[in-house]
């Protein structure tokens, strides 16, 4: 009996493993083989990239994380790109201008482009992407109408024009910003997968190998593993250095860091403050440069808050404001690769943001001292009491936002001295925006939170989220202000660049002075690369970006 | 039949008090002593734990990972804090959700096993049949699910790990129980008149006593694995320290990669003693019980194993 | 036909617990903060319409009792819904990362089952001397680690030897089949010891004890002393005997060892179902983490029902 049992045994085990071995060498796409890791000279080779983030999935309709937009950036044709100096230039628009008092637009696009399969990519694919996404912009393509906002239609009168019609001129920076972000999809794959009323836009999974056209083709996908990049010979730009590249999928910043050192990668995208130290006495090349990142802290404004009706006083915000120690911040959560922050537009967005604007001191005294003028006296037991209510709140702090817990106990520690007494209230990010909302999108289900938020350089996305209108969308802090809105409306058609910037200095002013945001840290974005490679360019999005391709098409081993 | 064990040489009657058992059985097994006197000593220091850790537990002291150092002996975390306040404080929450945990699965458990046993026939089919449900299904996960859905709470990982353990200890109680109910004297009480309730307090539950604190020690080694597990996922509350969430937060600010090994190797030394010394207690506890006992009764992953049918009434 | 009899009630009570299994599922699930619709409204300009069209499409709209009952058939499809994160079937998502999952684990087992019958012979063998003490006490503090600590400790160790992250080196395009066999196990090997280790203690007990009990019977001093060989005696007989508990250890854990991957493929990156729970978990994608717990509820139900059997078929006190 043990024998045929021991036998059956090693039969199983050994079946298991030979099957899963044949199944793993099977899946992602072919193409032929290139030199795994370097060769000698300039050209060629495999660049690995690690990130502990990932691309979530290869539809644009679906996809959230930075990672896939930054894939995006490569492999789908952009009409405007930024330069290195974050101005707008040419990518698959050769050139562009306005006419019809401003409403219609005409892009001139490159010629004899192809997509990956070889069909022709051509203006009417742009006009198709976005006439599509107007028309299902309620429903599969919701992601995207925010980009199409205010345009009517799209036309292509010929292989390389293409006429956007406005309802109303809109401001050409905004224009611009917009179609930095707008990826232009196959027509002759997309038209397929628009049923179920636009519906089916996001069930198509768009798998490896990707249609698409840029400086190189997605060939391999595996979700929370790693996508491979190809160079793409037939693309109509400047080629690319490096044969491919590819992004590995990390659970964590250790694994990812580890194998960086053990020369399992070449680069990763977001290395950990902890570990910048480390990987530069291991001969390792860390870029650290001002990001778009900013943390934050949260008032509710919403108007019409019933509870706590104190933290409506603007003088009371200011009180908070002085309360937190930014350097202490920038020290121990971010072990100095951050500055304090002061707007809700970041410094690295350049002439956007509001030079004008000052960080809030941390003056404690001052704090104390604008409390006691509210009338709002300390207890027996230090907390102070508004309105016949201790000033003892609840703080939301989503949990998947890894700065929040040390940077809430020095911001507790110090509140605590002010008479002010905080509690975290831990929640996973969609509990929290749920309870912060309730009930019924009315923002009366909180106090106090703390979040993050990545910027874009154009500012339209960031204002936006104070209006009114993202009540239940993209609004935080429950503010709203008809003003505020007003000035938002006119950014969005300012007929000069100059004008535009007037107008948003003028409403990044208004929200210093209200304070629905309490802004903390504008956090790095640091890179690290191996020493064998070279003009592996680093920006404010980090290394592998939707700003722009310069990165990965730039790279070449030393 | 006594070679089997591992922890006692000649079986003990049972008849005996219950806290004299207890000791007695410590007192004849060195390693089971060894065990119990460090489980002693880490309680005592969680309860002192305001008055001699060292250092302040939010306070940034040093350098983020700084070194292990003659002021320092396991050196700084992520914050700048150091390890040995961290370890201290970090261990009362770990044994304080153990024993809590362990507090509702044994009230649970303790009760349906007396229940079952006691009262036999269709009570007990219905009581073990709803305990071999729970039983199948698997605690990780479960645990991570519940865990993920209601929140991140310090009370709501108690409940959790409380709602999963009770299985095995009803089961070996309802067994005991079993067994005890046939004696003479509880007979006899039964035909004097005596309620139900004065028999299970008077006659039942002395019996049973040691068999529950072999149980309720090994339902802490257990508990305290899992909020381990369930601190690393993240899914443990983020404003309290436990012994689990010092490893997670080692893990999440790259302290491996960074060369700094005295964030992480000294909370999982103190948690594997912890473990091994619950396990060893209960296990002798058991095995001076029960030394027909055949299963090896590690407790951290087979704890819930349920026995295999077709053994008969002799099966736990 | 006693036989029949108890593979009978065994079955049933199999699907019982599956329906009990699913219907916990689908209760736990419906508790959860959040929904498709907040999870997936969240996008510039989101309308009234986009919402409500959402709630339709996850059927949110209707009461719970017909919720359960389109839960149930779908089920019955192998529908297990739609991830929010990447919007494909969970089914193929779970699908992929299962198969990556099993080579691992089972290497891993493998590992537990070797160490543990060696281990719980030399303790039996050698009774009473240093080398048992040694051996147990080995086998109990692994098995007392806490698994995703065991594994960091096998990185810090092992770094620069084994790699410590993923299931292949994907730079690698189409390898020859030996090198890919090569990379695989390299791979493998520290995420399949962590498991081994952790694992193992049980066995040792297990074999020891089943070994103890047959080499203090009398047909083995018999053996003896007719001069059989010492590994003669514990290969055929003692061991033979721990053979039964055993085999059914190891079908009752291989449902927890699953789910016990999960801590280990946080740890070392591996892109299986373990790895799945956990980035579910940090997304709240909860259908990804319903179809991942059904599965795993489900193997563990499997399996039980496995030892059942073969424990019934094994037992020679039973058949008889």
């Amino acid at each position: 009996m043990m024998k045929r049992l021991l036998a059956t045994l090693s039969l199983f085990f050994g079946a298991l493993i030979l099957a899963a071995t044949a199944t793993g060498c099977g899946g992602g796409g072919g193409s032929s083989s290139s030199d795994t890791n370097a060769s000698s000279g300039k050209s060629g080779g495999t660049f690995r990239l690690g990130t502990a983030s990932g691309i979530d999935s290869l539809n644009p309709y679906v996809a959230f994380n930075q990672d896939a937009y930054s894939a995006f950036e490569y492999i789908y044709p952009v009409l405007i790109q930024y330069d290195s100096n974050l101005h707008y230039a040419p990518f698959f628009a050769k050139s562009w201008h306005a006419s019809n008092g401003g409403k219609t637009w005409t892009f001139k696009t490159q010629p004899n482009a192809k997509w990956s399969d070889g069909k022709p990519l051509t203006a009417a694919d742009a006009a198709w992407t976005i006439n599509t996404d107007i028309k299902y912009a309620s429903g599969g393509a919701a992601s995207a109408a925010g980009l199409v906002n205010h345009i009517k239609n799209a036309t292509a009168p010929n292989a390389t024009t293409l006429v956007v019609n406005y309802d109303k001129a809109p401001g050409p920076t905004w224009v611009l910003g917009q179609f930095q972000q707008f990826f232009i999809l196959p027509q002759h794959i997309w038209a397929q997968h628009t049923g179920n009323k636009g519906a089916d836009l996001k069930t198509f999974a768009n798998n490896a190998p990707v249609v698409g056209s840029g400086p190189f083709t997605l060939v391999k996908f595996k979700k929370n593993n790693i996508a491979i990049f190809k160079r793409n010979d037939s693309y109509w730009g400047t080629k690319p250095k490096i044969d491919e590249f590819g992004l590995q999928q990390f659970s964590d910043d250790d694994a990812m860091v580890t194998a960086l050192k053990a020369n399992d990668l070449d680069a990763i995208e977001a290395v950990p403050a902890t570990a910048m130290k480390t990987l530069r006495n291991a001969g390792f090349e860390v870029s650290d440069v001002p990001g778009l990142d900013q943390t934050d802290f949260i008032i509710n404004s919403n108007p019409n808050k019933k509870e706590h009706r104190e933290l409506l006083d603007l003088k009371v915000k200011e009180a908070f404001d002085h309360a937190i120690d930014r350097q202490k911040i920038d020290n121990v959560t971010w072990l100095g690769a951050a500055q304090p922050a002061n707007s809700i537009i970041p410094a690295t967005t350049g002439a956007w943001h509001n030079p004008h604007l000052k960080t809030v001191s941390f003056d404690l005294t001052l704090a104390n001292k604008l409390l006691d003028q509210a009338g709002f006296k300390k207890g027996s037991d230090g907390i102070r009491v508004a309105n016949g209510q201790k000033m003892s709140y609840n703080v939301i702090a989503p949990t998947d936002v890894q700065s929040i817990p040390r940077t809430f106990q020095i911001i507790q520690t110090d509140f605590n001295k002010i008479g002010v007494q905080l509690k975290e209230e831990a929640l996973d990010s969609t509990a929290a925006f749920d309870k912060m909302i309730s009930p019924n999108n009315t923002y009366q289900g909180f106090d106090l939170a703390m979040w993050d938020w990545v910027a874009l350089i154009d500012p339209d996305f960031m204002l936006s989220v104070v209006t009114c209108d993202q009540y239940g969308g993209w609004s935080d802090s429950g503010y709203c202000n008809k003003s505020y809105d007003k000035m938002y409306s006119e950014q969005q058609v300012a007929p000069t660049e100059a004008k535009r910037r007037q107008i948003v200095w003028a409403m990044q002013d208004m929200l210093y002075k209200q304070r629905p945001y309490l802004w903390l840290s504008n956090d790095d974005s640091v890179a690290a690369v191996s020493s064998k490679w070279a003009d592996f360019q680093n920006t404010a999005q980090g290394p592998f970006n939707e700003l722009n391709i310069q990165s990965l098409t730039q790279v070449h081993q030393k | 039949m006594s070679e089997a064990s591992f922890f006692v040489e000649a079986p003990v009657e049972g008849g005996t008090s219950r806290r004299g058992f207890v000791l007695q059985t410590l007192r004849q097994q060195r390693v089971a002593l060894v065990a119990a006197l460090f489980l002693a000593a880490c309680v005592l220091t969680a309860i002192l734990a305001p008055w001699i850790a060292p250092y302040p537990l939010h306070e940034q002291v040093g350098l983020v990972f700084g070194h292990p150092s003659w002021h320092h002996l396991l050196g700084l975390d992520d914050g700048g804090i150091d390890m040995v306040t961290l370890l201290i404080w970090g261990m009362r929450v770990s044994l304080v959700v153990g024993f809590a945990a362990t507090f509702v699965s044994m009230v649970i458990g303790g009760t349906v096993g007396v229940v079952a046993g006691y009262f036999g026939g269709r009570t007990d089919n219905v009581l073990m049949r709803i305990t071999d449900y729970f039983l199948v299904i698997p605690d990780v996960p479960l645990m991570i699910v519940v865990a993920a859905i209601w929140g991140p709470s310090l009370f709501h990982i108690i409940i959790v790990i409380g709602i999963l353990l009770w299985t095995s200890t009803a089961r070996v109680i309802r067994a005991q129980v079993k067994s005890v109910r046939e004696r003479v004297y509880v007979k006899r009480a039964r035909a004097l008149g005596a309620g139900h309730a004065r028999i299970v307090v008077r006659h039942v539950l002395p019996q049973v006593a040691p068999l529950l604190v072999a149980s309720t020690v090994l339902t802490i080694a257990v508990a305290i694995f899992d909020e381990t597990a369930l601190a690393f996922l993240g899914l443990s509350d983020p404003s309290t320290i436990s012994l689990g969430s010092i490893m997670q937060h080692a893990f999440d600010r790259a302290a491996i990669s960074t060369g700094a090994w005295w964030a992480i190797v000294p909370p999982g030394v103190l948690v594997t003693l912890l473990i091994l010394a619950c396990s060893l207690i209960g296990g002798a506890l058991e095995d001076a019980l029960n030394p027909r006992l055949r299963v090896a009764h590690l407790s951290a992953r087979t704890f819930r194993l349920r026995p295999l049918v077709g053994r008969g009434k002799d099966a736990l | 036909m006693r036989g029949t009899d108890y593979v009978l009630k065994r079955v049933f009570f199999a699907i019982v617990t599956v329906w009990v299994a699913l219907t916990i599922n689908f209760v736990l699930f419906r508790l959860a903060p959040g929904t498709a619709v907040t999870n997936l409204s969240r996008v510039p300009h989101a309308t009234q319409q986009l919402r409500h069209a959402l709630e339709v499409e996850f059927g949110l709209d209707k009461s719970k009792w017909q919720q359960y009952v389109i839960y149930l058939k779908q089920l019955a499809h192998g529908n297990l819904g739609i991830s929010y994160a990447n919007q494909q079937p969970v089914s193929t998502n779970l699908r992929i990362a299962l198969v990556n999952t099993l080579p691992m684990v089972t290497l891993g087992t493998a590992f537990a089952i070797v160490f543990g019958i060696f281990t719980g012979v030399i303790a039996a063998w050698r009774r009473r001397t240093k080398t048992e003490g040694l051996s147990v006490s080995t086998a109990l503090a692994f098995y007392a680690m806490p698994t995703q600590w065991l594994g960091l400790m096998l990185i810090i160790i092992f770094a620069g030897v084994f790699p410590t992250a993923g299931m292949t080196n994907e730079f690698l395009l189409n390898p020859p089949f030996w090198t890919h066999v090569r990379d695989l196990a390299s791979h493998m090997f520290l995420p399949a010891l962590t498991l081994g280790l952790t694992l193992y203690g049980e066995y040792t007990l297990i074999v020891r004890s089943a070994m103890l009990e047959t080499l203090g019977e009398d047909y083995i001093l018999t053996a003896r002393a007719k001069g059989l060989k010492p590994r003669t005696v514990v290969r055929k007989h003692a061991l033979r005997n721990a053979m039964l508990p055993i085999t059914t250890l190891i079908a009752l854990s291989l449902g927890y060892i699953v789910a016990g991957a999960i801590l280990i493929e946080t740890v070392f990156s591996w892109p299986g179902i373990g790895r799945a729970v956990y980035e579910a978990v940090l997304q709240r994608d909860y259908p990804m983490l319903q179809g991942a717990f059904l599965v795993l509820t489900l193997s563990v139900i499997f399996f039980n029902l496995v030892a059942d059997l073969l424990y019934f078929r094994l037992d020679p006190r039973i058949t008889e």
